[in-house]
């Protein structure tokens, strides 16, 4: 039996800078809160869902299963089942395709999408010859193996590794690939600063008008997104020092995202479950498309989501005129800059097999309730913020409004989707 | 009654007030203090809280787990234990049963008048009872309260012995196994500032008759709540009894059902024939 996937709300902890307010939470703490956030605003205690699929980028070992646990620790009831699932930055979007396919499918009739990341909380692990010399000790069957083993360690394998940062074939970190494509596609300096400056006043002015009131839970005496700086301007971006790119480089630590902690749920459903339990609906979660790059080859690592777009927009036969608002996640100011570049040129998009270029965006229809650079993007999170926000802003604007939201990836990924309101 | 009370600027450090609750009383007749030690104002400890919630297994969140506002208490009682016209001290004093309410949701961020005097002294066959009520409130709103119950041994109390009845208990299956760390009464210590050194020392621990370090029973307690996390109301009481003591480092088991009111839980010896702890907990009214 196939139906609707429709977006009933959201959920979210504000989203706060690495190392501050939540630098006691895990991404435990944060899933949950943002999990029981959403069963308070929609009744859903005590009660068994499909299922629930998120997860984090930045994982320790003993979350293995996170989003099970984290059900566990809500109020949901506790056999509702849950799954696992990472894709960088895409994961909260990911997770949101893979319940909405299921609803889809007949498969389930309810299921909350999320993720959540803690770069306070980030795991360290020990170094490749010491957990090699470990755990060959552990397999020992003899002391002496044992002891054999474990004379293998030197100091040096005693430092303890931080997460990477980089990409795993290039070696480049986000930033540094991205001042490759900011390079490439001529991205001025004053371009990203005017993005990142709007980011914030039009994050400021949606937290004023009340519009994040049924979309955010306060979490530990957070009740705002703590990285929103509503008194910064084009001026004050301008001066700081390039971040990435060199002396000459245009990017820098205000028109990039920060590192950030926070978690974001989505409730989605089928229309008759949403009906029987006397649920709104906001939006008709309608395509979603997925796309990958070849980075090591030298293909932007931040653009994969333009063919994602493409290729989606030709299956459904729609134009980029035909959307009313788009999400583009803010990685960089300058990685939103150069995929409407990208949109544009006839010569990229065809190369990607499309028709044609994708086309001009009407600026007026981007991130109008501010984006990553403003919000924060606790990287498995964001997905699950944008949807449940975006769903509600198709929702005010009437049926039929449609949305589409393009989010890119680490190891040259892309994911995208269309909404349409109900 | 109307009590003195004591306002104290801050909850004692431990140390010295412990030391005095140390010292061995020679009464016989158990005496209590009258008055309620109270301290205004005091603050919660964001890393402290998180500490304690990842020692006791509970999930960090803006309200806080019950038996973390007994922990708050604790100060007072180990103070009033260790006045001049308090008898009875904390060594000698079996803490065998405690019982607290959360009547709302405390949010981590709350100001808090702690409060605790000492009442219902009374004789039991081994000795005096006492019970140590704390009360946490937010203004004039009464937010938690709890009770503690301590057995002096040897000591007299004016009045009939009561029966007390002891809690049956039927062995059963245990459904969850938890292997307790050697260092756990050291990592419960630091988030508890309970310096009892039976819990963290061996030697401690042999002066007393055990031949391990004995885990705390608040911590025994926390956890058997936070293995209930999630479904527990926003407002309940719970009720422990202390049964055995558990030594460290070892294994116990837990079990929960639920009642009409709410659950019952046992931590028990790994194969769930004794119990070291039996816990109520009901849905507040």
């Amino acid at each position: 039996m196939n139906s609707n996937a429709v977006i009933v709300g959201g959920n979210r902890t504000p989203f706060a800078k690495a190392g501050g307010p939540y630098a006691q939470a895990s991404s435990h703490d944060l899933l949950t809160s943002a999990i029981d956030g959403l069963a308070a605003r929609y009744g859903l205690s005590g009660k068994q869902l499909g299922e629930v699929a998120a997860g984090a980028v930045l994982k320790h070992p003993r979350d293995f299963n996170l989003t099970r646990e984290a059900v566990l620790s809500s109020s949901l009831a506790p056999t509702t089942p849950a799954c696992d699932l990472q894709q960088a930055c895409g994961t909260g979007l990911e997770a949101t395709i893979y319940i909405a396919n299921k609803i889809s499918l007949g498969q389930i009739d309810s299921g909350i999408a999320g993720g959540a990341d803690s770069a306070s909380d980030a795991p360290i692990t020990v170094s490749e010859p010491l957990r090699k010399a470990l755990l060959a000790a552990n397999a020992a069957r003899s002391t002496g193996d044992r002891l054999k083993a474990l004379a293998r360690i030197r100091p040096s394998h005693l430092k303890p590794l931080a997460p990477g940062v980089n990409e795993p074939r290039t070696g480049l970190s986000m930033g540094e690939h991205q001042a490759l494509t900011t390079k490439r596609w001529e991205v001025t300096r004053e371009a990203q600063d005017e993005l990142a400056a709007a980011s914030h006043h039009t994050l400021a002015a949606a937290w004023d008008n009340g519009f994040f009131d049924d979309l955010v839970t306060p979490f530990l005496g957070v009740a705002k997104d703590s990285i929103l700086r509503p008194d910064t301007s084009v001026e004050k971006l301008s001066k700081l020092k390039p971040a990435f790119g060199g002396p000459e480089g245009t990017m820098t630590a205000g028109n990039s995202t920060a590192l950030s902690d926070g978690a974001a749920t989505v409730l989605l459903s089928n229309e008759q479950w949403a009906k029987d339990n006397h649920l709104p609906v906001l939006a008709k979660f309608v395509d979603a498309n997925v796309a990958a790059v070849d980075h090591p080859a030298g293909d932007d690592l931040l653009l994969a989501p333009v063919g994602a777009v493409g290729h989606m927009l030709e299956r459904n036969g729609l134009t980029i005129e035909d959307f009313d608002l788009v999400e583009i996640h803010e990685a960089f100011a300058s990685t939103v800059l150069a995929t409407l570049k990208a949109w544009e040129s006839e010569e990229y998009c065809t190369s990607l097999g499309l028709k044609g270029a994708i086309g001009t965006l009407d600026r007026s229809k981007l991130n109008t309730m501010g984006s990553s650079l403003a919000v924060g993007h606790p990287f498995a999170a964001t997905g699950a913020r944008i949807v449940p926000s975006l769903a509600k802003m198709l929702h005010d604007l009437g049926p039929g409004k449609r949305g589409l939201i393009s989010v890119c990836a680490a190891g040259g990924q892309g994911v995208v989707a269309i909404l349409e309101a109900v | 009654m109307d009590r003195r009370e004591e306002h104290l600027d801050e909850l004692p450090s431990m140390g010295s007030a412990f030391a005095r609750a140390l010292v061995p009383s020679r009464a016989k007749t158990a005496k209590i203090p009258q008055h309620v030690a109270v301290v205004e104002d005091q603050r919660q400890d964001l890393a402290r809280l998180a500490e304690y919630n990842r020692v006791c297994g509970f999930t960090l969140r803006d309200s806080v787990p019950p038996t973390w506002l007994h922990v708050l208490t604790f100060p007072l009682h180990v103070h009033l234990l260790g006045a001049p016209d308090s008898s009875v001290k904390l060594v000698g004093a079996v803490h065998v049963s405690n019982s607290m309410t959360l009547h709302r949701p405390v949010g981590l961020g709350e100001k808090l008048q702690v409060r605790v005097h000492i009442d219902n002294l009374r004789p039991h066959k081994r000795g005096a009872m006492i019970d140590l009520l704390g009360e946490i409130r937010v203004g004039d709103e009464t937010v938690w309260n709890g009770t503690s119950t301590y057995l002096a041994t040897g000591m007299s109390a004016p009045g009939e012995v009561e029966d007390i009845e002891r809690q049956p208990f039927d062995p059963l299956q245990p459904q969850a196994k938890w292997r307790l760390a050697k260092d756990l009464g050291r990592r419960y210590r630091r988030v508890s500032h309970d310096p009892n050194p039976i819990h963290t020392s061996k030697v401690a621990a042999k002066a007393f008759g055990f031949a391990r370090p004995l885990i705390h029973g608040m911590w025994t307690h926390a956890r058997a709540l936070s293995a209930l996390e999630g479904r527990l109301p926003e407002t309940y009481s719970a009720s422990v009894s202390f049964l055995r003591p558990i030594l460290l480092p070892g294994t116990v088991g837990f079990a929960a059902s639920p009642t009409p009111q709410g659950f019952d839980a046992a931590v028990t010896n790994r194969d769930g024939t004794k119990a070291h702890l039996l816990m109520g907990v009901t849905g507040a009214p």
